[in-house]
């Protein structure tokens, strides 16, 4: 039986997710907003500004889910529980998808904005880096058939790899001279650091954008529990399986 | 009303756009709450038929 529960929660990102799509899309940008659904214009962006409300939070989805592979290992290494690590690698297999989105999206955002698709930004460095990383750990899960070998060694490097998730997501990017919004901008002629020149640089979402923002954060992290919950089933399901523990004669899938 | 709906979506095209990825959406939420509803199915198989071996 389904649970009221479970049905709340997917009523609420049905709900929510068709007011981020319906609000990002189609409201309004205008000189000065004066009603909750007017967006600013901000020179240099205008419509792409509205990429923020599905860009960024694919990638905070990244973050989430790499904080929660970490977490689930540190249980594994705790309490030695092979369920955590299917946990852990439920969140690292949606997080490595969250990153690829945030790549591409931003990618081709880059390329209306910018002029190319890939400029080595500190951004976009950053991220090419923790997709290395990551897609390092999955192939490092792929290639080791002992399970515990496999959960203590990839506990470990969740661990590990996260500690440079703060430094490339929140840091890095933000100290650096780039293009991306939030990045430092530099006087080409004095090479002092400026603030003020760039609206692109300068972008900051305005109360009417946080509200559509906010949502969608809400919004992916409940998608992303769902999705999450969803894999890491298959996981323990294709676990149980291939550990040959169901013998039962009758048993099939559709 | 019809025609007065297609006039309005092809002088307003993000309208489209916005139908479209809401179909999208839609279609990627049916099949979350399909894949959701055939695991819990295959979830409560995998324990029946665990609990009726145990019992063998």
């Amino acid at each position: 039986m389904i649970s009221n529960k479970s049905i709340i929660w997917k009523a609420v990102l049905m709900i929510l997710m068709t007011f981020v799509i319906i609000a990002g899309i189609t409201f309004p940008i205008v000189p000065s907003p004066k009603v909750w659904y007017e967006f600013p214009i901000i020179p240099g962006l205008e419509q792409k500004a509205k990429i923020i409300f599905f860009h960024v939070p694919t990638a905070w989805l990244s973050v989430l889910a790499f904080l929660m592979a970490m977490i689930s290992g540190i249980k594994y290494l705790r309490h030695k529980d092979i369920d955590d690590d299917s946990k852990s690698a439920a969140a690292l297999q949606i997080g490595m998808m969250f990153t690829i989105l945030a790549t591409i999206t931003g990618s081709i955002w880059a390329k209306f904005t910018w002029g190319s698709f890939w400029h080595w930004d500190a951004r976009e460095t950053s991220i090419f880096i923790l997709l290395l990383i990551y897609g390092s750990l999955l192939a490092l899960r792929s290639a080791i058939e002992n399970e515990d070998k496999r959960a203590r060694l990839s506990a470990v490097y969740s661990i590990i790899a996260f500690l440079t998730v703060p430094f490339f997501i929140f840091i890095m990017p933000r100290i650096m001279v780039g293009l991306h919004p939030g990045s430092l901008e530099l006087d080409p002629n004095t090479g002092k650091v400026i603030q003020g020149s760039n609206p692109v640089i300068d972008f900051k979402m305005n109360a009417n954008m946080r509200i559509v923002f906010f949502t969608s954060l809400i919004a992916y992290t409940i998608l992303y529990v769902w999705m999450y919950q969803l894999r890491y089933k298959t996981i323990i399901i294709k676990d149980k399986l291939s550990k040959k523990i169901i013998r039962g004669k009758n048993w099939k899938v559709d | 009303m019809e025609g007065g709906l297609i006039n309005f979506l092809e002088t307003n095209s993000i309208y489209i756009v916005m139908f479209i990825v809401l179909v999208v959406w839609l279609g990627i939420f049916l099949f979350m709450l399909n894949t959701d509803k055939r695991l819990k199915e295959i979830e409560k198989e995998l324990e029946h038929s665990g609990s009726a071996t145990k019992e063998n």
